[in-house]
């Protein structure tokens, strides 16, 4: 299945009291299967981007096409429906705080109606693969950042969709945890997800070799970003 | 969208999933109320009382009805006898009635004994004694037999009247026929009354719940941004007005104990003073059940009314 999964042309987007555009014309695909950074100084529009393709914001010009389906054709009702096919990790995490972290987990198998044997296996197995089974037990707020943050990975990646968008999963990490992050994205690509992550980790960027959609005051460049490491050295040149 | 991973292992089937969430949502907001009764008991104790008040309007007027039917039997006819009747036959005439089927017993007044009992009763003797004849006629005073209906009564009347020796049949129940327009009035009260408190119950409901959804915003965001349909987040809120309902109908049953247990004493000396055994009847099972589902369905209402309009404002940002 070689096609196009998403697919932004000539998209704009201002927040309702805004300034100005946000995104202005904005072009870009993503194949199916593909797995790729966004990147872009804070500010550029990277989570905005995001927030289109989950439908969490509506285009205000130009058109966003997710797997055929042009969003802005997707009524309020659906939204939802649409919502459920694509894994999201927030850059707040956004985790239920009276619940504990296997409920959180649990929480989109629940909504899919899932058999409660079934849950719970899938939920050990999504927080396994973060590190975090022996705290299924806790409240996220005895979690470190870094800890809530691959929460909300397992969260989004136990229901095994055909879509993960990550805005700044790595932004509480440790260099190793947010390595093991980005080689587990990997791994989820290997098997097919697509994966579009928007992150200022460029040296883990660049050490993955993967497809970059740079940004720059809402508008997609051919620049490259530079790691935080040089950016002293960038700028002396 | 292909999802090839999910679609080897089957999901249970709708009603098993309905089911199932149902199930878990009942047991999460019971969870969530026995956890923080506070809110949800005060509530529940002002559905409580609007539940009460219009529940004891209707068992008073239950219980006067019940009252009036009983007295019903103990209501006494008097028979006018025409002039042109003689002792002897109105003498007959009243054993000849003690032997009809609704006729407990008769009494037979001369117009002597009329006369006489008018002067002891009715204050207005001296008038008598201007009079040169006796002006008042032999009266047959007729008790019916207990526990007649209203029916009943008016056919024996009927009966009575018709007889040619009588000039004029009196029931001594136009006061009861008054206490039932004035019962049927107050069952109208009652119902509106009802009417007016399920509105209110409805705004109670409606508040609790509309501040829990507040209390929750972040909660609904959050389960809005990862694809819950609205059903789902609504479920717990309409669990949350059903407790309320059902607990609001219960404090109701138990605020009618009480009263009925305060009230039942005194009623039953004041039934003794008028040498009666009544007693007051509590709820019938049926007013019990309207009662608790009432509050239920009321809770239901108001949760739904009120989720509906709030939860479609709150969108993930
Ligand atoms: N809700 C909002 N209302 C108004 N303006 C907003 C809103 N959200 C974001 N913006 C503006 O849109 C611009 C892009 O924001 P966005 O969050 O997409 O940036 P970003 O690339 O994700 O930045 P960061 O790396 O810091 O997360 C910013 O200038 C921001 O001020
Ligand atoms: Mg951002």
């Amino acid at each position: 299945m070689n096609n196009t999964l998403i697919q932004f042309s000539q998209v704009s987007h201002r927040y309702p009291g805004g300034a100005g555009d946000v995104l202005s014309d904005v072009n870009f695909e993503l194949e199916a299967g593909e797995m790729a950074f966004l990147t872009g100084a804070s500010g550029a529009g990277k989570s905005t981007l995001l927030r289109l393709i989950a439908l969490l914001a509506r285009a205000h010009r130009g058109q966003v096409v997710v797997a055929g389906t042009n969003l802005a054709h997707v009524k309020s009702a659906k939204v939802a429906a649409y919502r459920r096919q694509v894994g999201m990790i927030f850059q707040n995490f956004n985790l239920l705080y009276d619940r504990s972290v296997f409920d959180n987990v649990a929480l989109p198998l629940v909504i899919r109606g899932h058999a409660h044997l079934d849950i719970a296996r899938k939920v050990r197995a999504a927080l396994d693969t973060v590190g975090l089974l022996h705290r299924e037990r806790s409240m996220p707020l005895t979690l470190s950042g870094g800890e809530q943050q691959r929460v909300g990975i397992a969260r989004a990646v136990v229901t095994k969709p055909m879509l993960l968008l990550a805005d700044e999963p790595t932004g509480n990490l440790d260099p190793e945890m947010a390595w093991d992050v980005m080689k587990l994205f990997e791994r989820f690509n290997d098997v097919g997800v697509s994966v579009l992550v928007a992150t200022h980790a460029i040296d883990l960027v660049e050490r993955l070799g993967k497809r970059v959609i740079h940004l720059e005051a809402g508008r997609v460049t051919d620049k490259r970003p530079v790691a935080a490491s040089r950016v002293s050295l960038a700028e002396a040149h | 969208m292909a999802r090839a991973t999910d679609q080897a292992e089957a999901k249970p089937g709708f009603l098993t999933r309905l089911t199932q969430d149902h199930a878990r949502v009942f047991f999460f907001s019971l969870g969530k109320l026995v956890n923080a009764p506070g809110n949800a008991l005060f509530t529940a104790a002002v559905i409580g009382i609007a539940l009460a008040l219009p529940a004891s309007l209707q068992l008073a007027v239950n219980n006067f009805q019940r009252l009036s039917y009983s007295w019903q039997g103990s209501v006494q006819m008097s028979l006018f006898l025409k002039g042109t009747v003689d002792e002897a036959r109105g003498r007959d005439l009243a054993t000849e009635l003690s032997k009809y089927g609704s006729v407990k017993s008769t009494q037979y007044l001369s117009r002597e004994q009329s006369a006489a009992e008018f002067r002891e009763f009715s204050g207005f003797g001296e008038a008598l004694d201007l009079l040169d004849a006796n002006p008042l006629p032999a009266v047959i005073v007729v008790t019916p037999l207990p526990g007649r209906n209203a029916a009943q009564m008016a056919e024996l009347s009927g009966m009575l009247s018709a007889l040619p020796e009588v000039e004029l049949a009196q029931l001594d129940q136009h006061w009861l026929e008054r206490l039932d327009a004035i019962l049927r009035i107050l069952q109208r009260v009652g119902l509106l009354v009802g009417a007016l408190l399920s509105v209110a119950v409805l705004v109670i409901v409606g508040n609790t719940l509309r501040l829990d959804v507040e209390a929750r915003r972040e909660e609904i965001e959050v389960m809005k941004l990862i694809g819950a349909p609205d059903s789902f987040v609504r479920r717990p809120f309409l669990y949350g007005g059903c407790w309320l309902g059902l607990l609001g109908g219960w404090f109701a049953l138990l605020l009618l104990t009480l009263g009925l247990f305060v009230i039942d004493r005194p009623a039953q000396e004041l039934a003794a003073l008028y040498g009666s055994s009544f007693r007051i009847s509590g709820p019938t099972t049926s007013t019990v059940l309207g009662i608790v589902a009432g509050g239920v369905v009321l809770g239901w209402l108001g949760a739904w009314w009120t989720v509906a309009k709030h939860l479609s404002a709150i969108q993930p940002r």
